[in-house]
């Protein structure tokens, strides 16, 4: 191993080793474990493009530039703005899922750890900038049973940031999840590893906003673990010129009368690229459950790109579920129809584009973000 | 008003208008009439503006200007309104937001400023009620839903909210029960006057029961093949359009 680490891994090696490094981590306080240091001198230096292209994660990756992973990227920590955290193993946390890529067991090994133990009400806002280099981060937070909570991420500024976030929604809590993103920096590349678990009758709600030209990829795993439990995912983009969002949702059902919708819809304007796959997985006992997902991308311009990727596996027989994904351009007899009514092609075009993000946009609870979001999605 | 000569226009290569030649004065109200697949919504699509047809030869004068120099929200502005035959949804749009936009489009034509809230909210119910159209109607997505008979009812409120100069009904009264044909003639022969002027695109003589055309045409195969008084219509209605087709 350790010779492998000085001359540079294989593609298999890297993948291999990390899983090693995970599975001792597993045993460790990984926080101040010699492990992490190793991982760490290896990513440094590492083609990271070789970890996204590893044969397993192939098909995940498919639709989604990422030439920026061949230039050599220096380790840096984020300036952050966050008021309560306390060091603690995230493997200590029961619900942490086991990574299921090398890229997310590097982030168990992340240089900074936060956990945060949701008590207060205060709304939590985790705002991280990153300076320019490779930042990494690993929060995981727990929200206690019955609690209502706010949580909102930003990461702001240039450079190539993963930060990876677990949520621990206790029995009967309610947990909204705001992630707007801007993204106005084309150099600026977001990679976030969202996983929840949610236990019986506790209930998630996500809205990811995104506008802007920077590279983003939001893998998002959502964990029903108990009885009546239930997610509602959002995603509203805007995606101009050079922009990527890339979106890989998956849902799974474990436990019966549980609920999910997934809604998201992205605008793609010329040179601009949307990726969505969204799972839903049902496991055997999860009986009377339902599942929606709805995804739809709105092309502006022929050099506009999406891709969308529904995937059902239902293993239950009492089950609700239904799926929508459509990709097209905007109808010219629309564009037509209020231009001949005297509003103007452009206005015409905001108000098409507009009313089609709206329908995310309004389902956004927290008025600040809505009206956030109306004036840099929607333009109004 | 308006002046069309020798127009001909194709889509794909195809001549699809071989020759039309019509001319609108302001005040009158002409019919026009056809089978189907002889051009009637064709003629229509390029008096509105739609893109993707070629204009081969002709021309089409509208107050003087040269109407296909002009964009579809211009023609709009300048006084031309299309009811179109197949109106289209406007999901996420509502009916209220839309017409606010047109309107104050057209007031800033004219240099004028644009509507307040309540002044746009009286004139909109106002003439909602002139076509028997729930309020409710006016916070729903512009067409989304709608039954035909409603898509129909709220192409002519829209056309007494913008008041506009040339009015072109493209099969208006197709999918129109009495009661709702009714209700949209009497909108209709509510802004006749001697400054506007009205192009019926229908198959039947019913409509021009209730709105009384001046000049009524037969369109076949991309031009105009007859015109006459509305007596035209009740013979076309009689005999059907073969014998005027094809007289003996
Ligand atoms: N966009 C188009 N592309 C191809 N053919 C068209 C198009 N629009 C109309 N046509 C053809 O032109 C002819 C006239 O159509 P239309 O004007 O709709 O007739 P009408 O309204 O009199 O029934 C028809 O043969 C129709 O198929
Ligand atoms: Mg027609």
């Amino acid at each position: 191993m350790e010779v492998l680490l000085r001359e540079g891994l294989s593609l298999e090696a890297g993948a291999a080793y990390l899983t090693q490094l995970l599975r001792q981590a597993a045993r460790e306080n990984l926080a101040s474990s010699p492990l992490r240091e190793r991982a760490l001198e290896w990513i440094e230096g590492a083609d990271l493009q070789l970890l996204f292209t590893e044969q397993a994660l192939k098909e995940d990756w498919k639709y989604t530039p990422m030439d920026f992973l061949r230039q050599p990227w220096t380790l840096q920590p984020f300036e952050e703005k966050l008021s309560l955290s306390e060091q603690v193993a995230p493997l200590a946390i029961e619900s942490f899922p086991i990574p299921k890529s090398p890229w997310e067991a590097l982030l168990v090994g992340a240089p900074v750890h936060r956990h945060i133990m949701l008590a207060s009400d205060t709304p939590l806002h985790i705002a991280l900038r990153n300076l320019g280099g490779l930042a990494l981060e690993l929060i995981t937070v727990q929200v206690p049973a019955g609690a209502r909570r706010e949580i909102q991420l930003s990461i702001e500024g240039t450079g190539l940031s993963l930060v990876r976030l677990h949520l621990h929604i206790e029995e009967g809590a309610q947990v909204r999840f705001y992630y707007p993103s801007e993204g106005a920096e084309p150099k600026s590349y977001r990679y976030l590893i969202f996983t929840a678990h949610v236990e019986g009758k506790a209930s998630l709600h996500t809205y990811a906003l995104t506008t802007g030209t920077g590279w983003k990829r939001d893998e998002v795993r959502v964990f029903l673990a108990g009885k009546e439990a239930a997610a509602y995912l959002h995603g509203a983009a805007s995606i101009a010129e050079g922009g990527v969002v890339d979106t890989a949702v998956r849902v799974e059902h474990a436990a019966p009368h549980t609920e999910s919708n997934q809604l998201f819809r992205s605008l793609v304007e010329a040179g601009g690229r949307s990726t969505f796959q969204g799972r839903i997985y049902v496991a055997r006992s999860a009986q009377k459950t339902n599942a929606y997902q709805s995804h739809k991308a709105l092309l502006t311009a022929t050099t506009a790109a999406a891709y969308s990727r529904p995937q059902l596996e239902i293993f239950a027989d009492d089950v609700r579920c239904t799926h929508g994904v459509s990709t097209g351009f905007l109808q010219g007899e629309m564009l037509l129809y209020l231009r001949t009514r005297g509003i103007p092609e452009s206005l015409a075009r905001q108000m098409i584009y507009g009313a089609f993000l709206a329908e995310v946009v309004e389902k956004i609870p927290s008025e600040a973000l809505r009206r956030w979001a109306e004036a840099k999605l929607l333009r109004m | 008003m308006l002046t069309i000569r020798d127009l001909h226009a194709s889509v794909e290569g195809r001549e699809i208008l071989k020759g039309l030649t019509l001319t609108v004065q302001p005040g009158e109200v002409h019919a026009i009439m056809g089978p189907n697949g002889a051009g009637k919504s064709t003629l229509a699509a390029i008096l509105a503006g739609r893109e993707g047809y070629e204009v081969t030869q002709g021309e089409i004068l509208y107050e003087g200007t040269d109407l296909l120099e002009m964009a579809p929200e211009e023609r709009s502005h300048a006084g031309i309104f299309l009811a179109f035959q197949y109106p289209v949804e406007i999901p996420g749009v509502s009916m209220v937001q839309f017409l606010r936009a047109a309107l104050n489009a057209h007031r800033a034509a004219k240099n004028q400023e644009p509507l307040d809230t309540a002044e746009l909210m009286t004139l909109l119910r106002e003439k909602a009620a002139l076509l028997k159209l729930d309020p409710s109607f006016l916070t729903r997505s512009v067409n989304e839903g709608f039954s035909g008979g409603e898509r129909k009812r709220a192409e002519i409120f829209q056309m007494a909210v913008l008041e506009p100069k040339l009015v072109i009904l493209d099969e208006t009264d197709s999918g129109l029960d009495v009661d709702a044909l009714r209700i949209v003639a009497e909108a209709v022969n509510a802004l006749r006057s001697p400054e506007r002027a009205f192009l019926i695109i229908t198959h039947y003589h019913r409509i021009l029961q209730h709105i009384r055309p001046d000049v009524v045409h037969i369109l076949a195969d991309g031009r105009i093949v007859r015109s006459g008084g509305p007596e035209l219509a009740i013979e076309l209605e009689e005999k059907g359009y073969e014998p005027l087709l094809n007289p003996a």
